[in-house]
């Protein structure tokens, strides 16, 4: 079975104004369980949009995402946050990472919502610190973080709740290349742990790249395969 | 006459007719989802009608909850109204000052019981992705929204036929052998109130939906004539004064609201799962057991009354 069905998407922004446009249109696209996928495309070519779509923090106009069987366009709100939570592993190009607090406490966070004790969340975090080799600055405030080091803690914070999926939105979008390698090394280990990864990206690094299963092309607001 | 009675009344108004404005503007939106709903498809309308959804749903709870809020405020106002209305000592005096007061107050009772209800039924429908009983919940909805409607017209009515001077009749059995409904006399309906009660109790535990249900609104009729017409007697120790507003005052440590407010509860916890059952086919058995404890709690308060009277005095009123 597939782990994400999208058929027939379609994301309109201001509806029945002068305005409207389609940032979405028509979007039909299978990734199967394990699957890491890139969607390639320029700056404004709907990839941002899908993945938010996919990661369910906005709702679509038309159309139908299916995760693990269930149409995630559909679920009220309240739900919505508990699918993204359980579910869903977010990487942002812009990290958002909870500044003052430190990086254990920021990749803690998502488990604050959960009733596991102490030491079982103690281990999820070391083992989500572990994966993204980030364990040795866990006491460090993330503010006097470099970036590469900014975007492993989000990275962490990602898996913490170990995610079937996860999604990244540009996330070499602010590294320098050697950086950018390192997350290249991170992705071969969600690889290994059969996740389901889809990046949204425009950088040339992920061509051709061994570990990547699909990559769709995007151009106003269309896939191109 | 002027509807501006006080400030209580004017804040009252307001109140009411931004509730009114939101509950219109909720009921517009309810049509178009009734007439398109369907949950199934994934097409631009029904996006658009889920958003409608949703924010119809925001506003409605905080319409149905701020109605239900505002009728203690209504008795309040009214209570305070006595004030400047000539010959009323309490509430009794202004809602019984024109054709229209008893009719706003049961409509009022009405429509607490239905927002009570509409507020379950929306709970149980926002706990399915489905939402199963959203064309339903907007239905009761449309029907309660009549009332509001009606409602509202009563309240213009009422507060604008309130005589400011001539003289209103108060507690208007004070003076008077005391006239009971059927030819009941004090202790058959003493009888039936304690009966009733066991009856109650008895089919909650049983889990008798139906039978409970009947038996609840009979209670509420016989309540209310045994509370104002012999336990009121008690609270207020005066053997004349048949007034079920009084005990709201402070002389009486507001003890009504205790009263009034368990009845209104037990019977309104007795009557819900019936209704949720034929709405939902959901069993909701589990409220039947608040009902009995809510019911017990007006008795004992009352009987309270009774029992302390008679070992102050050695007789009955």
């Amino acid at each position: 079975m597939s782990k994400i069905l999208i058929q027939n998407l379609h994301k309109l922004y201001n509806p029945n104004k002068p305005n409207a446009f389609y940032a979405l249109k028509n979007i039909n696209l299978i990734v199967e369980d394990a699957q890491i996928v890139i969607l390639k495309g320029v700056s404004g070519s709907g990839k941002s949009t899908l993945l938010s779509l996919i990661g369910g923090l906005s709702k679509p106009s038309e159309g139908k995402i299916v995760i693990n069987g269930q149409n995630i366009a559909k679920l009220p709100d309240i739900m919505s946050s508990a699918f993204r939570h359980k579910e869903i592993g977010f990487i942002f190009q812009s990290f958002n990472l909870l500044e003052g607090l430190s990086v254990y406490q920021n990749i803690l966070a998502p488990l604050a919502l959960t009733t596991l004790d102490k030491e079982a969340i103690h281990e999820k975090v070391s083992r989500a610190m572990q994966l993204a080799n980030i364990e040795h600055k866990k006491d460090q405030n993330v503010g006097s973080l470099s970036g590469g080091e900014r975007q492993r803690c989000a990275i962490a914070r990602a898996v913490v709740m170990e995610p079937e999926i996860i999604l990244a939105d540009e996330p070499t979008a602010n590294l320098d290349k050697e950086n950018a390698l390192i997350f290249i090394e991170i992705l071969k280990k969600f690889k290994a742990l059969h996740k389901t990864v889809i990046i949204a990206t425009h950088d040339t690094l992920f061509d051709d790249l061994g570990v990547i299963d699909r990559c769709v092309q995007m151009r106003d607001g269309e896939l191109l395969e | 006459m002027s509807i501006f009675l006080s400030n209580e009344i004017i804040v009252f108004l307001l109140i009411e007719i931004i509730l009114v404005v939101l509950m219109a503007i909720s009921q517009f939106n309810i049509i178009t989802i009734l007439r398109h709903w369907d949950f199934n498809a994934t097409t631009p309308l029904q996006y658009a009608l889920e958003k409608k959804n949703y924010l119809v749903n925001t506003i409605l709870y905080f319409t149905v909850t701020c109605k239900v809020v505002l009728f203690f405020f209504f008795i309040q106002s009214l209570n305070a109204l006595s004030g400047i209305v000539p010959g009323a000592m309490c509430s009794a005096g202004v809602v019984g000052s024109n054709h229209y007061g008893n009719a706003l107050l049961l409509l009022k009772l009405l429509l607490i019981f239905g927002f009570g209800l509409w507020l379950i039924i929306n709970k149980l429908d926002l706990l399915h992705i489905t939402f199963p009983y959203l064309k339903r919940k907007y239905t009761l909805f449309t029907v309660l929204f009549l009332g509001v409607l009606g409602e509202f017209v009563l309240e213009m009515l009422y507060f604008s036929n309130i005589p400011l001077t001539v003289p209103v009749f108060c507690c208007s059995v004070v003076f008077q052998a005391p006239r009971l409904p059927f030819g009941y006399t004090q202790t058959l309906l003493v009888l039936f109130f304690y009966t009733l009660l066991g009856a109650i109790i008895l089919l909650n535990h049983l889990k008798q939906t139906m039978a409970s249900f009947t038996c609840n609104l009979l209670f509420l009729f016989i309540a209310y004539y045994a509370i104002t017409y012999f336990f009121g007697l008690y609270i207020y120790e005066m053997p004349n004064h048949k007034c079920p507003y009084c005990m709201l005052q402070k002389e009486y440590y507001y003890i009504g609201y205790l009263i009034w407010g368990s009845l209104f509860l037990g019977i309104f916890f007795g009557i819900m799962p019936f209704l949720i059952e034929r709405i939902t086919q959901k069993s909701y058995v589990y409220l039947l057991k608040y009902s009995s404890m809510c019911l017990i709690v007006t008795a004992l308060i009352c009987s309270f009354y009774v029992v302390r009277y008679y070992l102050m005095t050695g007789v009955f009123l």
